[in-house]
């Protein structure tokens, strides 16, 4: 029988994408389906022998554990914190290093990206220096202009700036996305609006942001994601522990905390399950608001 | 000459700011020596029955618990294992192959764990410390059978230290190191603040700068602490004018210990949990230790808080030579000069356990052994693979453990005094450790606890809040632990 050249076509398509179907199902799809599993019942890994179907029990526990409601708490302010900083901020950056009277912009382009390409366990640990109430210097910096630096990391309040100070560190891919946003707006618009009289501002307003929302819009979802799934930063400056008080206890280290501490394995699922829920449900609520604030062109 | 306007002069800025962060040493102190993570050294797989393709009964060594997961540490582990196994070693005289795992610590639990649930675990696990065993204790062999018929040599061991391993009726283990406490001090320190240095004998008093002669115990260690407490003008602790924001030298500290451990050193032995082994609860002698040790970390100011902590040596407090007296056990003549990197403290030795609040001399205790998973095919084989590797003096030298046998401490302590002899002008007084064995903790202080991870998690929040906490309440906030303790125990 010939196969017309669409059908064709198509196989050869299926052949091509074929590893990467086969590594979905079976690095990704089987675990969620034996961590969904798994989530319905109480697996310890170092009692193997007594594990039982719970039924929806560790679902149950979620709705009355006030560490899951406390880590979602913490997550959701450093979220609030973190993502308009760290959106504003590597927007403001790429402008920056997109401004052709800058001196030196492929120099300070490097220097601004390069702590990306830092190990955040490094760069942790670096910061856990640099914050320190009595030594770090940037309590020395604000001491010699008469300002007593805060316990950065030992207060439930300062320690989210300054796990936010950490990223923001950190931000060069955000900042590179968004300088070829930058890139991509087309200079007529510019022009024109300078003609029509446009300030700075304006430009920046009328022009600019609409040009890049689809690129922020990326940076948003990535940020987002990343929020939920903050964990290394958290654990190496405490050890795991949450500290101070449980102000960051993350709820990727709650999870973390429930299944490989604790070897509740399967609650630990649970969590994980509730995350991917809440992840996916802000997702889709940013797709689906997302005519309303992001400019898509004549297209739309 | 062209004019840099004011993009260049911001972007200038935060470049410098970026580039000021990356040149700012990090917190913690790296090892001189890179450490791989993960599998050091992983054994063959086993046929069906545990047995080797050639026929032989497979035991299956697990390292990485406790001690022993370095890579210096390997070559000894290796030989060891290779003696064994060599045509006239044990091993191959009872038709056995013993086969080496070795795993850095970071991973060592969640492997052993993932082991077990696939029924894959070893046959003899070890070194593992007291604190580890909760984790795993309950999976292991019971060796009383072997010690009776001194399959298993407990000879020169003393039988308190035996017995500690008899867990729920059960021999877990053999007393393989012992780790006492007692306190470290930098004796330049002592002589720049013309102080008398701590006593070696236990019942001997302390010379106060008065010349009084009080005894060593945990008052006498807050007064001279404040003395040896020095802010970054110069003044100590007991002046007016000390500032606590600058301090540049500490007293004393209470170096990697966690509370049970402050509260048993400083009160006297005591328990988290009751008689019944199920009533949360923490004495009046460990109350009033906690109130101690908290007066001394933010009204005195003599013992760090957790940023001093931090930027002292990375937590390696002692070694940074910026504290005075540290209470730690006999492993940490690990970590004194780690790396060429650092700033070693110049000269010390050490001195007895001063006497607790319940007024009995109170050394908390470490301990390492080795144990058989009660899982293992090949339970005779196994013990009598462990009880060659447990009389190896290589190895125990290597792991840098006291020996639990009386008889090999000598050449420990020989050992030690090589280590030290170029770095130290004091030749350490190591009767000091020996005699601490007598005044051990009547209860462990890392003793298992009903739900042990969450239980102990819970007071690792105590010890966390205590560090950080300015304004704690230290009778509300033990309350509230036995509280959730009560209700964790309830849970397990």
């Amino acid at each position: 029988m010939m196969l017309t050249l669409a059908r064709r076509e198509s196989l050869w398509g299926v052949a091509f994408i074929s590893p990467w179907i086969l590594g979905a199902l079976v690095f990704t799809l089987l675990p969620m389906g034996a961590s969904f599993v798994l989530s319905l019942t109480n697996f310890d890994p170092r009692y193997p022998d007594a594990v039982q179907s719970v039924g929806l029990a560790n679902y149950q526990r979620l709705l009355t554990d006030p560490l899951v409601y406390q880590s979602l708490g913490v997550t959701a302010k450093f979220a609030l914190v973190m993502l308009p900083l760290t959106l504003a901020v590597s927007l403001g950056l790429a402008m920056l290093v997109n401004n052709p009277r800058l001196l030196g912009r492929s120099v300070f382009r490097t220097i601004f990206y390069m702590p990306a390409q830092i190990p955040i366990v490094a760069t942790t640990l670096i910061w856990q220096g640099v914050l320190n109430l009595h030594t770090g210097w940037l309590n020395g910096a604000l001491a010699v202009i008469g300002v007593a630096g805060p316990d950065w990391l030992n207060s439930p309040f300062w320690v989210y700036p300054g796990l936010s100070l950490i990223s923001v560190w950190g931000m060069g891919t955000m900042m590179l996305i968004a300088l070829a946003g930058l890139q991509s707006v087309p200079t007529e618009l510019y022009e024109a609006a300078r003609i029509d009289g446009a300030g700075r501002w304006a430009q920046f307003w009328n022009v600019t942001l609409p040009m890049v929302s689809p690129v922020l819009f990326y940076n948003l979802i990535i940020a987002l994601i990343g929020t939920f799934q903050y964990f290394t930063q958290a654990y190496v400056l405490t050890n795991g522990r949450g500290d101070p008080d449980n102000a960051t206890l993350f709820f990727n280290l709650n999870l973390y905390r429930e299944g490989w501490r604790y070897y509740e394995m399967g609650y630990a699922a649970t969590l994980a399950w509730l995350l991917f829920v809440i992840v996916l449900a802000l997702t889709v609520i940013l797709f689906r608001t997302r005519s309303r604030w992001v400019y898509e062109g004549a297209a739309r | 000459m062209k004019r840099i306007n004011w993009r260049t002069r911001v972007a200038l800025g935060i470049a410098a700011l970026i580039v000021t962060g990356a040149c700012t040493s990090p917190a913690a102190t790296p090892s001189s020596t890179p450490r791989p993570t993960g599998a050091l050294v992983t054994a063959e797989p086993a046929k069906a029955g545990g047995l080797t393709s050639d026929g032989k009964v497979l035991v299956r060594w697990f390292v990485g618990l406790g001690t022993g997961g370095n890579p210096e540490q390997l070559g000894a582990e290796s030989a060891a294992v290779a003696k064994c196994n060599a045509p006239d070693g044990p091993c191959t005289k009872s038709n056995i192959k013993l086969a080496l795992e070795v795993y850095q610590n970071d991973v060592a639990y969640d492997t052993l764990a993932t082991q077990i649930a696939t029924r894959n675990g070893p046959d003899i696990i070890g070194p593992i410390g007291v604190r580890a065993l909760n984790g795993f204790g309950d999976q292991l062999l019971d060796l009383s059978k072997y010690v009776q018929a001194k399959t298993l040599d407990t000879a020169g061991i003393e039988k308190n230290l035996v017995d500690t391993y008899i867990v729920g009726g059960k021999q877990i283990g053999i007393p393989y190191a012992v780790y006492p406490s007692y306190m470290y001090y930098n004796k330049a320190l002592f002589k720049e603040a013309g102080l008398r240095e701590p006593p070696h004998k236990v019942g001997d008093k302390y010379t106060m700068p008065n010349g009084s002669q009080v005894d060593w115990n945990w008052d006498t260690v807050a007064q001279v602490a404040k003395i040896l407490t020095v802010d970054s003008k110069g003044n100590d602790a007991t002046k007016a004018g000390f500032d606590p924001k600058n301090i540049t030298q500490f007293g004393f500290d209470f170096q990697w210990t966690d509370p049970r451990g402050w509260a048993t050193a400083i009160g006297g032995s005591g328990s988290a949990v009751g008689a019944d082994g199920k009533t949360a609860q923490w004495p009046d002698n460990w109350k009033k230790a906690m109130q101690w040790y908290y007066d001394r970390l933010w009204k005195d100011h003599s013992a760090p808080t957790q940023d001093y902590i931090t930027a002292l040596a990375g937590g390696n407090t002692f070694q940074s030579g910026k504290v005075a007296m540290d209470f730690v056990h006999t492993w940490y003549t690990c970590c004194i000069y780690p790396g060429d990197n650092t700033t070693p403290v110049k000269d010390w030795d050490i001195a007895v356990a001063p006497i607790a609040l319940d007024g009995k001399t109170t050394a908390k205790l470490h301990a390492d052994t080795m144990g058989i998973l009660a899982s293992t095919l090949h339970a005779d084989a196994s013990v009598l693979a462990m009880n060659f590797i447990m009389t190896q003096p290589d190895i125990v030298v290597t792991y840098g453990a006291m020996p639990a046998k009386a008889a090999d401490r000598k050449a420990f302590f020989e050992s030690l005094d090589k280590k030290f002899a170029k770095l130290n002008p004091t030749k350490v007084d190591w009767q000091v450790a020996s005699s601490m064995l007598s005044y051990t903790e009547a209860v462990n202080h890392e003793a298992n606890l009903p739900n042990f991870l969450k239980s102990d998690a819970a007071i690792k929040q105590l010890q966390s809040d205590m560090l950080t906490n300015a304004s704690l309440n230290i009778d509300t906030r033990l309350a509230d632990l036995v509280k959730t303790l009560q209700a964790t125990f309830g849970a397990g």
